[in-house]
């Protein structure tokens, strides 16, 4: 695939977060509407397109940490918002960024991770467990080697402590299994085929209406 | 077997390796009769192996009443199989000697190899495996070898084994383990078809043996004790094909996490060599224990009780918090103990001392002096309840101390009816169709107490020559079966 390609060749050591969701959603994984843009009056544009609210992001393949450098924004509901972020993203003192992700917001209250590592015994496995800060406070995951099956897929999502996040809860609809299953195939498949994606980090894999989305996702390259 | 001809460049025959019509013992020394080589050769004679025996030592002269010959060559016989106990340096030319006789494996106890972590160990184990490609195979070194209670082929320190065969396999790294599993089956009742020590494992390791005992018919359990794995990718799909058709117990050793590997995920941070291995046993539908204890209940339940999804159970015996403790536990196991049906519970009252019985499940049968008669029509009566699939019965032996002293007993054993209780238990599991396990704890240890020990072990002997399972504590039975519930439950 050419995302990972031309990362290489550039001599990245990760996708940016909007390689990285371009790079997943050509295996089907759902990833939130997001454009990068380099002006403000198109991100103004592309705020426009997505609907609001929006996310803004200072983008480039080594801001892995946007939180911690305050290069992000969130809950944006009109153009003034939009102007006043990019601003305020693009002058950071310390970080110089030159691009900007426009990102659907997604109010999803549960936070589930998704996830690939490469065991040095059994190569490549898949993580699912909770997501967002829960998952190193909690450590409530589970891996399964790949290749999964779909009824790996679904014993996955049952043998973490904290299932019940995947059903009705508080007049929210059920997590759709079907479609979650799909993306942790679709993961082990991705770690079977790309030897060069070392590592793959979604995290949070927020729940809108039902349907699983990827708000955040980290590709790590193995550089060789 | 032309299975064996996928996983290895040479074609194996298991067969003369664990049924062997003839064996060479190489290192077998009249000079010293507590050398590994004598031991084990004193070991088959003792076990009564079937095989041909044939010592060896350079310096020929007799053993016992055996000839000894000077070297492997000079056996007038075909070999089939041979167990090494010479020095480390030795070993390679040995087991050369033994190929060029054609035999199909060697046993390999001697150490000295990659385990000392010295460059001439690392070198003679390189050489090993090298002999091994060319036509042999290696079991070992490092190791306690094989038993083999069918061929009566046994373990150096294993001179009292038993010659029962029966279902379970295992299969370990470790002999000193394989030495511990094989004495307590003997005495928990535990029958073994194989047991598979293989040390360093020079050639073959885990993931051929589990494939082996996999399509080994007299194996319908295999129990596994690893540390480290050779091959992550084929023994991942090894142990998925093996525990789709016969249950894989599996006790891993060595669990530890990552700690400060070098990663830039969340997911690479969280996948801990301990979260991996729980997580692929679980996706393999192995069943995982922690330890030997549980992995010898395990092994014991899922040879004896009928393969089914258990869910209901009763739990019977003598105290009323027995029960509720009982109740407590099984949930956390995902058994029930589901209360019995009217017309039940008024039947089983009928035969049980009143006042002081309760049968609505779990089944207090008051005090622990109930006739065995008793014992048995409760069980009878409490199997009509369909969704009755198990029954634990309890016995406090200690308790006919006191009866023993009061009537003036000569000893415990004229006052406790224990055959006739093994008996009725019997009877009950063939009338039923629905298997009894029995718990026999020992809450009374002291050394004046010796003879209810004795007691205790006679009981269940008697239990256990008649098939039916008998464990230490509740817990240890409901953990037990809810291995084999889980298993079947997947599968």
């Amino acid at each position: 695939m050419n995302i990972i390609e031309d990362a290489l060749k550039r001599g990245a050591a990760t996708l940016s977060e909007y390689e990285s969701k371009l790079f997943l959603a050509g295996f089907g994984i759902p990833v939130t509407r997001e454009k990068i843009v380099t002006a403000e009056n198109d991100a103004v544009a592309v705020a426009e397109e997505i609907g609001y609210p929006v996310v803004l992001k200072g983008s480039g393949d080594e801001l892995s940490h946007k939180t911690e450098l305050g290069i992000i924004a969130l809950d944006l509901r009109d153009e003034k918002d939009v102007r006043a972020a990019y601003a305020k993203i693009t002058s950071h003192k310390d970080v110089p960024v030159k691009e900007v992700l426009v990102q659907q917001m997604i109010k999803g209250e549960r936070e589930l991770v998704v996830g690939l590592t490469r065991d040095a015994q059994f190569g490549p496995c898949v993580m699912f467990g909770l997501g967002g800060i829960f998952t190193e406070i909690l450590e409530d995951v589970a891996f399964r080697v790949a290749p999964l099956t779909r009824e790996d897929a679904m014993d996955m999502m049952d043998s973490i402590r904290g299932k019940k996040i995947l059903d009705a809860v508080r007049r929210k609809p059920p997590v759709d299994r079907e479609v979650l299953a799909d993306m942790l195939i679709a993961i082990g498949e991705i770690g079977l085929t790309y030897d060069r994606v070392k590592e793959i980090d979604i995290n949070p894999l927020k729940i809108l209406d039902g349907k699983p989305i990827a708000v955040d996702a980290l590709v790590v390259l193995d550089k060789g | 077997m032309a299975w064996a001809k996928e996983t290895s460049a040479v074609s194996t025959d298991f067969n003369r390796i664990f049924y062997p019509e003839s064996i060479a013992v190489v290192g077998v020394s009249a000079d010293n009769p507590v050398s590994f080589g004598s031991l084990i050769f004193k070991a088959l004679v003792s076990m009564q192996c079937e095989s041909r025996l044939y010592p060896v030592n350079p310096k020929g002269g007799t053993f016992g009443d055996f000839d000894v010959y000077k070297s492997v060559e000079e056996i007038p016989d075909e070999i089939d199989f041979a167990i090494v106990s010479v020095a480390a340096p030795l070993v390679p030319e040995t087991i050369e000697a033994c190929r060029l006789k054609g035999a199909a494996g060697v046993e390999i106890i001697s150490a000295g190899f990659k385990e000392t972590g010295e460059p001439e160990g690392i070198a003679l184990e390189e050489e090993i495996k090298k002999i091994a490609r060319k036509g042999i195979r290696v079991i070992g070194p490092n190791c306690f070898g094989i038993y083999c209670p069918e061929s009566g082929l046994t373990m150096a320190p294993g001179p009292d084994f038993s010659r029962e065969s029966g279902p379970v396999a295992f299969l370990a790294q470790s002999g000193g383990m394989s030495v511990d599993f094989a004495q307590m089956g003997k005495w928990m009742g535990i029958r073994f078809s194989k047991i598979i020590s293989f040390g360093n494992g020079a050639d073959l390791r885990e993931t051929e043996l589990l494939e082996y005992l996999g399509n080994d018919p007299e194996t319908e359990v295999i129990a596994l004790y690893i540390e480290g794995i050779d091959n992550g990718r084929k023994f991942f799909t090894t142990l998925k094909d093996v525990a789709a058709r016969k249950p894989v117990i599996v006790y891993k050793g060595g669990l530890s996490e990552a700690g400060n590997r070098a990663v830039t995920s969340h997911t690479a941070s969280m996948g801990g060599s301990r979260i991996i291995w729980n997580s692929l046993l679980r996706q393999c539908n192995a069943i995982q224990v922690h330890g030997l204890q549980e992995m010898a209940q395990a092994s014991l339940a899922f040879s004896l009780l009928p393969p089914r999804e258990y869910k209901g159970i009763t739990v019977v015996g003598g105290g009323g918090a027995l029960g509720v403790s009982a109740c407590d536990a099984a949930e956390s196991f995902n058994l029930e103990i589901p209360t019995l049906k009217d017309d039940i519970v008024e039947e089983i009252l009928s035969v049980l001392p009143r006042p002081g019985s309760s049968a609505t499940n779990p089944i207090d049968s008051a005090n622990p002096f109930v006739a065995p008669g008793a014992i048995k029509s409760t069980l009878i009566s409490a199997a009509r309840d369909p969704r009755v699939e198990l029954q634990i019965l309890t016995q406090l032996l200690y308790h006919f101390k006191s009866i023993a002293t009061l009537s003036g007993a000569p000893s415990l054993r004229h006052v406790i009816p224990y055959k006739k209780m093994a008996d009725a238990v019997k009877e009950a599991v063939d009338i039923t169709d629905k298997p009894v396990i029995i718990v026999l704890p020992n809450l009374k240890q002291e050394l004046e107490s010796m003879e209810i020990e004795e007691v205790t072990r006679e009981t269940r002997a008697l239990f256990v020559e008649r098939g039916i399972p008998v464990l230490d504590s509740l817990n240890d039975a409901l953990r037990a079966i809810s291995h084999v519930a889980s298993y079947y439950k997947k599968r």
